[in-house]
């Protein structure tokens, strides 16, 4: 473990601009019983107003259904969903949808897969977690129980087996159950004090580092089952800066620190127990698992859920849904949650914190709070010449690019015959439609790339729409049950083509584009077919459809 | 050919020419507006750009290029650039004296001892990490892994700082086709711009070939109506991200174009031969294909070194693989003129153990380890560094990791120093605290 130290360390010399620390006085907070949306609608206002910048107009109600859809379904909506929304008294639309699409399995899934891509970013088909996380979010378990689950990483056979794959993907590699446990689950990137205290952040000390890593230090993989276990011993040392060794605290990321609590047992008994754990680790022999009485991870548990100060457990699911949402976390980047990184908005950080946890941490209703605010539901265009308001102040809705689960379901979703979707969502059939169209998407995983900081579009990925057989002959397939085969049979073309466009857009096309369309139909009247899937390949391999806006 | 009605909207006279010269940048792109007017003719002529002599000359003056030879697993130094015969540690074979007085190396290099007028040979390499994953993280990247940031690996920095931006060809080209080891590479904070063009299953880069059943007509005219429909929405959401797409669809051509260059089937057939029989063999073609066309950076993985056991049974193989190979290819670049414009890197993500294990294996050793550096900005015949008779330490010139990349980057007159920012952040193109060794730079 200290082998390396303090040769290469990745991170002195970093430039910073420490910031006061300005986190509002819990007391100056509005009301605890604020709607969400209206705290979130409070708390962006005033910063625009003290920012003097004004906020573009809202999103239109079919761009807000697109992005509704996408956001908590994971799909762009359906002709059917389409025109019951657009059926739905105006005043109430926006909210009725959403409660909608939090109740349909899609809201499940796509909760399951952000859950999934955010955990396990490096296994996008690790089928355990991935049904795991299925269970836990149609059961509505709450963010510290699929937390217990994780860190608990149960080897009973069962529904929840699959927690541990957290911990087992990173087990051979301490530094990374360390490091990937504070950056996901408390927002705090530890890694720059494992060498010496971090440079620039006061927040973090080098026992921040080896408190967190002595959490995880008696973690092990058995290796005839595989499963995850914790040694009843074993402590982390590390030399300080003066090449002073010292044994690390079991320490939360706030200095509380829980006291060791490995029974002392006789010398004898002490190596057979050692004995029995080196088999466990490193013979093929099967062997009942050890369960310790002092279980670091499970301390680890009740220390950051019971931690009222700074609540990091909290702030980072708050701050993480934030981001997913609203395209930038309040905190950003999200795992630099410290004194030296204040939030855009303190005090809103502050009130969705207290909500959470006063709430039971419930991620649907934070989810749902978010989605009905103002702010969520502006424009993402911008029009003007001059520069856009920083993406911090929430003035402008940020265009974000699809995960591949969103690009292939939404893919198959507009190339099939979407007008065959059922209108209720909670039927059996549509769950069915829904299952098939998700292992649909899963088989596009591999096309794209997830998106990231600062994500770019690869070349791949405009060669693999350009030139693969999987996009020509599948995606551009014009048999019957083909929207391209539904379109054949339309005479009036301008019809076609508003077909078109709603399919795959889900808006009306403009004159100028009804305009080029027919151009493009036209011109080469013999080949009318093909020039239709060029024209949808066009559509399909453009902007619009890439991204959520 | 294309008429021009007063409409704006062109509309091609006959259907042998489909819908060539349907649209125009120029006249689509002022205002934004959706309309398909005007005539787009130049792309067309692109698509053949890299057969013109003209050009390729034009690249060939300007660019540097890098070729790096991914010993994957981890070589033996004992068994290529630091033999010990003799040491107990030595192991079976011989040294050979090189065309470069006073160096030699291992007897399995007999052709590179006569070449050793290009490569300077560094056996002072002390990089500490000796498992695979995180070994071939610090040297693909000249540093070790950092959960905060996802650095650019050798490839993506000289794709980055070599490229060019409108380049028709790909930048940064990888060819690893075996499966043991095998990493795709990454190009990090610096984005998927200078991801590498990855080739893993077959010869030809996935999705480079146009389909039989799309026309090469329809293929360019569906990608204007694509970038044309498009445009608005792109113009009224500037963002890093939204723009990447359109670069990205603006490069599909030009890559396409670039296929024949993985088509070895090109070259004369005693070119061929020469470079045979192996695959890797007929992969360091490629590259020399791929550098001569414009190529900066391209990386060929021969695997898999990792003898724990029977280590001199595979270094006799690979070996003779590597020494053939890396000749010839060498021999050729010079030939044509390019060694100048072109380094050459063997390197792998370790060495291997002084300590011959019981299944006459070497395990993995970062300590006291070897690479060579050929052809541009090189002073070859050079052995820099040195380790203890047995080969356990370095005892002079020590150099990490980073040193190694301050080298490389000197060779390529890239300064080590010069500083991306990333966030508030500054990463040095070299490590913080790398010196380039002096000694092996010409």
């Amino acid at each position: 473990m200290l082998s390396h130290m303090g040769i290469f360390c990745p991170c002195h010399l970093l430039v910073f601009v420490l910031y006061a620390s300005n986190v509002a006085n819990s007391q100056e907070l509005l009301p605890a019983d604020t709607e969400i949306s209206n705290a979130i609608n409070h708390y962006v206002q005033q910063h625009l107003v003290t920012s003097g910048v004004a906020a573009v107009e809202p999103a239109d109600d079919l761009t807000l259904l697109r992005r509704a859809s996408l956001d908590l379904a994971g799909r762009v909506p359906t002709s059917v969903e389409r025109d019951w929304f657009m059926n739905q008294p105006p005043s109430d639309r926006r909210r009725l949808l959403v409660d909608r699409l939090m109740e349909s399995p899609d809201f499940d899934f796509h909760q399951r897969n952000w859950l999934d891509e955010t955990l396990l970013p490096n296994q996008p088909y690790n089928d355990e977690f991935r049904s795991y996380l299925l269970t836990a979010v149609q059961g509505r378990r709450s963010w510290d129980t699929v937390f217990r689950d994780i860190m608990k990483a149960s080897h009973a056979e069962g529904p929840d087996k699959g927690a541990a794959q957290f911990l087992k993907s990173r087990v051979r590699e301490l530094d990374d159950l360390t490091n990937d446990t504070a950056i996901l689950f408390f927002g705090v990137n530890i890694s720059c004090a494992k060498c010496h205290d971090h440079p620039l952040v006061a927040d973090w000390k080098q026992d921040h580092f080896y408190g967190m890593q002595a959490f995880f230090q008696r973690t092990y993989q058995t290796r005839k089952t595989s499963s995850v276990a914790e040694r009843p011993f074993g402590e982390v040392k590390f030399a300080n800066v003066g090449g002073e060794s010292r044994t690390a605290a079991f320490m939360f990321l706030t200095g509380e620190v829980v006291a060791d609590r490995t029974p002392q047992l006789p010398d004898e008994e002490r190596k057979q127990l050692e004995e029995r754990v080196r088999k466990l680790e490193h013979d093929d022999a099967e062997a009942e698992i050890i369960v310790p009485e002092f279980r670091p991870r499970d301390e680890l548990v009740e220390l950051a859920l019971h931690d009222t100060q700074d609540r990091f457990f909290a702030r980072n699911i708050v701050n993480r849904v934030w981001a997913r949402l609203l395209g930038t976390g309040l905190v950003d980047p999200p795992d630099q949650m410290h004194s030296g990184n204040a939030p855009s908005h303190a005090e809103l950080l502050e009130w969705l914190t207290g909500d959470m946890v006063s709430h039971g941490y419930d991620l649907r209703r934070l989810i749902h709070g978010i989605v009905l605010s103002e702010a969520y539901g502006r424009s993402s265009e911008w029009t003007s010449g001059s520069e856009p308001p920083a993406a911090s102040t929430f003035a402008l809705a940020h265009t974000r690019p699809l995960t591949p689960r969103q690009l292939g379901a939404s893919l198959h979703l507009v190339i099939g015959s979407p007008e065959q979707w059922p209108a209720v969502a909670n039927t059996e059939e549509w769950t069915k439609r829904r299952t098939d169209l998700e292992n649909q998407a899963n088989g596009w995983v591999r096309e794209f790339e997830q998106p990231g900081e600062n994500f770019q579009i690869a070349v791949d990925e405009a060669l693999f729409f350009s030139n693969s057989s999987r996009v020509q002959d599948d995606l551009l397939r014009d048999s019957d049950d083909r929207l391209l085969g539904q379109l054949k049979k339309i005479e009036d073309q301008s019809q076609g083509i508003e077909k078109l466009w709603l399919a795959v857009l889900n808006r009306v096309p403009q004159t100028d584009e009804l305009a080029s369309a027919t151009t493009w139909l036209d011109h080469v009247p013999d080949k009318r077919d093909e020039s239709r899937k060029q024209l949808l390949w066009a559509i399909l391999a453009g902007p619009e459809f890439r991204f959520n806006h | 050919m294309s008429r021009i009605p007063a409409s704006g909207i062109c509309i091609p006279a006959q259907h042998a020419v489909s819908r060539r010269g349907f649209m125009s940048d120029g006249a689509i792109r002022a205002a934004g507006a959706v309309t398909v007017a005007g005539c787009f003719a130049s792309d067309m002529g692109q698509i053949h750009a890299l057969r013109s002599e003209e050009v390729a000359s034009e690249l060939r003056k300007q660019d540097k290029h890098v070729i790096l030879l991914w010993l994957a697993g981890g070589a033996s130094q004992f068994e290529t650039w630091d033999p010990k015969p003799g040491a107990k540690t030595g192991g079976p074979f011989r040294a050979i004296q090189t065309n470069a007085t006073g160096v030699h190396i291992s007897e399995l290099l007999p052709e590179l001892a006569q070449r050793m007028q290009h490569t300077a040979i560094i056996r002072s390499l002390n990089t500490k990490i000796a498992d695979h994953g995180r070994g071939a993280d610090l040297m693909e990247t000249g540093r070790l892994k950092d959960p905060s940031i996802l650095y650019p690996d050798l490839g993506a920095v000289v794709a980055r700082e070599l490229g060019r931006l409108e380049s028709k060809v790909p930048d940064y080209v990888s060819l690893y086709t075996s499966t043991e080891g095998r990493r795709k590479g990454t190009s990090g904070f610096l984005g998927a711009r200078y991801a590498p063009m990855f080739l893993s299953e077959s010869m030809i880069p996935p999705n480079i070939a146009r389909l039989e059943t799309v026309s090469e007509i329809d293929h360019h005219d569906r990608a204007a109506l694509r970038d044309a429909l498009g445009r608005r929405f792109a113009a009224s959401r500037r963002s890093h991200t939204v723009d990447s797409q359109n670069s990205a669809y603006q490069r599909v051509h030009g890559l396409m174009a670039s296929a024949e260059l993985f088509d070895i089937t090109q070259e004369p057939a005693e070119m061929q031969a020469r470079y045979g029989p192996t695959q890797f063999g007929h992969q360091c073609l490629i590259a020399r294909r791929l550098i001569e066309a414009g190529v900066p950076f391209v990386k060929v993985a021969r695997a898999w070194w990792d003898s724990h056991g029977q280590n001199f049974e595979t270094h006799q193989e690979l070996c003779a693989d590597l020494d053939h190979s890396m000749s010839v290819l060498l021999d050729d670049l010079e030939q044509r003129g390019l060694l100048k414009n072109t380094l050459v890197i063997t390197l792998g993500e370790f060495g291997r153990t002084p300590e011959i294990n019981s299944s006459l294996g070497r395990d993995h050793f970062a300590s006291a380890w070897s690479c060579s550096l050929s052809g541009l900005g090189i002073r070859g015949g050079v052995a820099y560094g040195k380790t203890d008779p047995e080969g356990h330490t370095v005892v002079e010139g020590e150099a990490s990791a980073a040193d190694l990349f301050a080298t490389i980057l000197s060779a390529l007159k890239i300064d080590h120093k010069h500083e991306y920012t990333v966030g508030a952040r500054p990463v040095p193109l070299a490590d913080f605290g790398s010196k380039p060794i002096a000694e092996v730079l010409s």
